[in-house]
């Protein structure tokens, strides 16, 4: 108990809030946002059949939170019946973008190479978004599972961004910043992003001058798409956990300026 | 004599990078296309750098018997991966995916984990009202919190616009000029490595 | 009335510009021609600050709390007997100006640690990172005149992977306790983990980082932090490398050339609505 800081007690209230509040099967009501609603609307808008290129730039670490995003964007754009690349520009997003939309196309019933292809990995991000603003087929000149770029219907047409209507970037870092340096200043493709919450506040500026369509941020943006999609993704699920966990913080933060206002009334007293 | 050609070579790579550029001629997106290509297969080059001193350290520690069973594992997975790779392949369902998505994945998933337990451990640290600026700051920080939650709208129907608002304005104003001063400062260290004036990506020196 | 003929005037101005710059050679981006301008400009105030011999006159920088901790971090490692940890993050390359930043800083703590005797421990995600890592502190070292106390398994790859990293570097610092512990470079997730595991070993905490993210845990959980630029200068405080500090002047110049364009931009914009006008929108280019 001697060795017992306060710092561990933090972390075990915190452990403790979660756990319980996971045992818990409520949905609480989410208003949507008129930042989610921007990307829903644009998805939602594209003629059928446009083709979009999602982008899985995010580590396995990640997954709980960026799983429901990446699922609510693939699910409204198979839905709309829009033809999907996926790509992935970090290793360890390759397999999971892969399942992700080997999952969801199953679920509208899509073919693998009519209605989606799945490119794969490509190392040094920057290369290989300046490289696609060339020529796709150059930088993967075979999909993930081998087979050869002409073979498939849907990429018989895609030669480069100009023939694609937009590159949503599922992140938990800052690589969609890359996405809008240079394939979106130099090459001129629009750039959305589904992303973890702690990273929104790095992609507002870039929203508000239009270097970015729009973006959706964090469980709770999946949550809101949710609703909009009227399809469950664990979002909302996971929203109690993540209102218990901040309620947690606003009162750790309460109680350490209480603690050191009444330590600071005490000196100023002695 | 070396140096002198890697300065050379940063040089004039840097000019042809920023002249292609402003150039959409065929013969510039070539160049562009096929420098791209030579960059991607030089960084493949370099993963052999790392993965011979990973080996070389591990060794020499083990010899030396300090954490001999955290070597041993290190290597063992240093070995276990490629091999597993280059027998059954790295495509989904093979045993490189079960590895990885089964102890890779989880393992990060939980260090990522940890973050949430040092944001409430630094938030009762740090976030003290000391002086009114501090205040100000600390009321921010736990409208964003609120509205970022599922209950903020309940305590306080605007929650949401008042969040947007310090998100947009106040919060995005010191976050642009903190990028602006940074563009800057890249833009000039850049241009001092493409001008030889910079070298200490050469190791140092001169 | 005067404002409206200026505008005209200087909107056929750059018409004819452009037009002229992209019939002169098809090889010329005419939209980019913006982006040119603006680089031509900044390349000129660089070379002028940097080669110019009034330029390079002595000129005063301001005191930034975090350089003038660098000593004081390294004296308190030297006598705890306990070593100083460094760390580039893992965000960054060799190719970002930031990591670049970072090298430079890191010459000037290998020196400090070579004279005081201290070890220096460098765990690095990048094999390329960890090579110039390692000639720079070995030309520190040479350079502080104590060459034979380089240790290179002191500077040493770890993984490539974020979290694994993080955990290796955390295990580092729970190991060793570092006294001192710098985190100069681009970071991501992982800034708060190492701050706060920092923070925990009692280490004094020097970060700095081009995420503005990132920025707001270190202010939180480090000592002294070092905002935007001041990691750019920071090499240039420390060493007074004028190529360095000439370089921060010519930061100071665009910062307000751009302070300039912003509010001529913005009075421009507000005459263009008051007037009802759609505008020209040159600004955004």
């Amino acid at each position: 108990m001697k060795n017992i800081e306060t710092r561990h007690w933090t972390f075990l209230g915190l452990f403790v809030c979660i756990g319980l509040v996971m045992l818990i099967d409520v949905k609480l009501d989410i208003p949507v946002s008129a930042q989610t609603r921007k990307m829903f609307d644009f998805i939602d808008s594209l003629p059928a059949g446009s083709v979009l290129m999602v982008s899985f730039d995010h580590e396995a670490s990640s997954l709980p939170e960026i799983r429901p995003i990446g699922l609510v964007i693939l699910r409204h754009a198979f839905a709309k019946g829009h033809r999907l690349i996926g790509v992935a520009l970090l290793a360890e997003g390759t397999v999971i973008g892969y399942r992700l939309m080997q999952k969801t196309a199953a679920e509208y019933g899509r073919e693998y190479g009519q209605d989606y292809v799945y490119l794969g990995f490509k190392p040094q991000y920057i290369a290989a978004i300046l490289s696609m603003g060339e020529s796709i087929p150059r930088t993967f000149p075979q999909d993930y599972l081998g087979r050869p770029y002409e073979q498939f219907d849907l990429l018989r047409d895609v030669d480069n961004y100009d023939d694609v209507a937009a590159v949503i970037s599922v992140t938990d870092g800052s690589l969609t910043t890359h996405w809008m340096e240079y394939g979106g200043a130099r090459y001129g493709v629009r750039v959305l992003s589904g992303m973890t919450a702690a990273m929104v506040t790095t992609f507002d500026p870039y929203v508000a001058s239009g270097q970015m369509h729009s973006l959706v941020a964090g469980l709770r943006g999946a949550a809101e798409y949710e609703r909009l999609i009227n399809r469950e993704v664990g979002g909302e699920r996971g929203m109690l956990a993540q209102t218990t966990a901040h309620l947690y913080v606003i009162a750790l933060v309460l109680l350490g300026n209480l603690i050191y206002f009444r330590s600071r009334r005490k000196r100023k007293s002695a | 004599m070396d140096r002198k050609v890697a300065l050379g070579v940063c040089f004039i790579f840097g000019l042809v990078m920023f002249a292609q550029y402003f150039s959409q001629h065929p013969a510039a997106r070539s160049i562009n296309q096929a420098i791209l290509e030579y960059w991607q297969i030089i960084f493949a080059f370099t993963l052999l750098v790392g993965v011979v001193s990973v080996f070389k350290n591990n060794v020499v520690q083990i010899r030396r018997g300090q954490d001999r069973s955290y070597r041993l594992i290190t290597l063992a997975g240093l070995v276990a991966m490629p091999f597993l790779a280059l027998i059954w392949g790295i495509k989904a369902d093979m045993p490189f995916m079960w590895v990885f998505e089964n102890i890779q994945a989880p393992m990060q998933s939980t260090v990522f984990a940890l973050l949430a337990f040092f944001v409430a451990s630094a938030s009762f640290r740090g976030f003290r009202a000391r002086s009114v600026p501090a205040a100000i700051l600390l009321l921010s920080a736990l409208i964003i919190l609120l509205s970022r939650s599922a209950v903020g709208t309940f305590i306080f129907p605007q929650m949401t616009e008042v969040a947007d608002w310090i998100r947009h304005y106040p919060s995005m104003s010191a976050r642009r000029a903190i990028l602006i001063g940074i563009g800057l400062g890249s833009l000039t260290t850049s241009m001092r490595v493409i001008l030889g004036i910079e070298r200490t990506w050469l190791g140092g020196g001169k | 009335m005067w404002e409206l003929e200026a505008r005209f005037v200087l909107s056929m101005l750059w018409h004819y510009v452009a037009v002229t710059a992209s019939q002169a050679s098809p090889w010329f981006d005419a939209d980019k021609l913006p982006t040119l301008i603006a680089a031509l400009i900044s390349i000129i105030i660089v070379l002028y600050t940097t080669y110019h011999r009034s330029s390079r006159e002595k000129f005063k920088m301001r005191e930034i709390a975090g350089l003038k901790a660098v000593e004081e971090a390294i004296g308190r490692a030297t006598e705890m007997a306990r070593p100083v940890l460094y760390t580039p993050g893992w965000g960054g390359d060799i190719q970002r100006p930031t990591t670049i930043a970072s090298m430079n800083f890191l010459s000037h703590v290998a020196g400090k640690t070579a004279a005081y005797d201290c070890t220096l421990v460098y765990p690095t995600h990048d094999p390329v990172l960890m090579a110039v890592a390692q000639e720079v502190a070995r030309e520190s070292y040479a350079r502080a005149g104590y060459p034979d106390r380089f240790r290179s398994e002191n500077i040493s790859y770890v993984t490539s992977s974020q979290f694994g990293y993080a955990a290796a570097v955390d295990g580092i610092i729970s190991r060793l306790k570092p006294a001192s512990i710098f985190l100069l470079g681009t970071f991501e997730a992982e800034s708060l983990i190492l701050a706060e595991t920092g923070n925990s070993v009692g280490a004094i905490q020097i970060a700095g980082t081009d995420s503005t993210i990132q920025l707001s845990f270190f202010i939180v959980a480090c000592d002294y932090t070092l905002i935007g630029e001041e990691l750019f200068a920071a090499s240039g405080y420390l060493s007074g490398d004028r190529s360095i500090l000439t370089s921060v002047r010519a930061q100071d110049i665009l910062k307000v050339l751009i302070g300039l364009l912003l509010v001529i931009a913005v009075i421009w914009s507000t005459i263009d609505a008051l007037s009802g006008n759609a505008g020209s929108g040159w600004w955004s280019f």
